[in-house]
């Protein structure tokens, strides 16, 4: 008669390599680099936005450039981060100009013409300024002005860029 | 005899699995690379011009000259609506205390409206003024800064049809009233 096949379960001695199988990996990887590429910009990020304020939105297309950080959070009003005034005070104030941030930004402005003297770099008189989006007109008007009678009249407001 | 090619049947060879190492190794070194590198949020800078009597030494230098006509656009911002006036004429609402262009009815601001009432202007103000591409915006105290932002966005240009007009990319901002 035929050999029937064993119906005893063979021990299976050698297990034998287990291979890993990497091509749904390699799928999502692939589909992660076209969307990294798509992103990619060599600008860097000239303006860290600070984190206690959310920007408003516009559709311009200029990039930023490096220049004086005037951050003007619901809180503090900050010079390259450092906390200099506090926003309700200058809405409580009456006149135009802020006085602490007046020194503050005088200081900065006689440094950099101190580094013009000595190296020669221009000092161009632009500040950054970066407010958030619920902070009140009167608040910005006082802002400028006291940036503008301390030696910076080149402002730039900072928004993010919605794209249309 | 010389031999003769066997005609046993050879096994097929094996299916070769694609050895996927070396794109791993591409994937492992690129996709952090880009990640450091991929910007996810945009940021811009509008730029300004500070309001004229607290200008630096620049703004005093130069005098307009009596016979240039100026447009001095200037568009004021109210809790109601958008107030708009320059040379040309004023552009009046229904009331005459009513602003030129009210909101909509759940209170958020026209900025469509604006924008043709402003292009409607640049068509009638173009190359007849010195300072055709010049605006003067300025609010009330207590108007958010987004509002002020859309409305410069609302005046910088305007959408008809696919075409993108410039109207006024010159911006300053006014003190108005405290």
């Amino acid at each position: 008669m035929a050999f029937i096949p064993s119906k005893r379960k063979k021990h299976n001695t050698n297990p034998g390599k287990v291979k890993l199988n990497l091509t749904s990996m390699m799928d999502m990887f692939t589909i992660i680099l076209v969307f990294l590429l798509k992103t990619y910009s060599t600008e860097g990020m000239l303006i860290q936005p600070s984190e206690y304020l959310t920007l408003p939105k516009s559709n311009i297309e200029n990039s930023p450039e490096v220049a004086l950080d005037l951050v003007v959070s619901k809180e503090w009003v900050m010079v390259n981060h450092e906390p200099v005034v506090k926003t309700e005070q200058i809405a409580s104030s009456a006149e135009y100009i802020i006085h602490t941030l007046r020194e503050k930004l005088s200081i900065y402005a006689r440094e950099a013409k101190r580094m013009e003297e000595m190296y020669g770099t221009k000092f161009s008189g632009k500040v950054t300024i970066q407010g958030d989006k619920t902070i009140p007109y009167n608040i910005l008007v006082k802002v400028m002005a006291t940036c503008g009678n301390s030696g910076y009249p080149n402002m730039r407001l900072v928004v993010y860029r919605q794209g249309e | 005899m010389a031999y003769k090619p066997s005609k046993r049947k050879s096994k097929g060879a094996e299916e070769l699995e694609p050895n996927l190492t070396p794109v791993m190794n591409l994937m492992v070194v690129l996709i952090p690379l880009l990640l450091s590198s991929a910007q996810f949020i945009k940021i811009g800078v509008i730029d300004l011009n500070l309001p004229p009597a607290i200008g630096s030494e620049i703004a005093g230098r130069s005098r307009p000259k009596e016979s240039e006509k100026k447009l001095d656009l200037a568009i004021t911002i109210t809790q109601q609506g958008f107030y708009v006036s320059s040379s040309i004429s004023m552009f009046r609402g229904l009331d005459r205390n009513e602003p030129s262009i009210s909101n909509h009815e759940d209170g958020s601001f026209d900025f469509n409206k604006l924008s043709s009432v402003l292009f409607d202007i640049k068509k009638r103000a173009i190359d007849k003024f010195i300072d055709d591409d010049k605006i003067i915006i300025q609010a009330e105290p207590d108007v958010n800064y987004q509002i002020l932002i859309s409305t410069m966005d609302a005046a910088r240009s305007y959408d008809v049809d696919g075409k993108i007009y410039s109207l006024f990319p010159d911006v300053s901002l006014a003190a108005g009233v405290i």
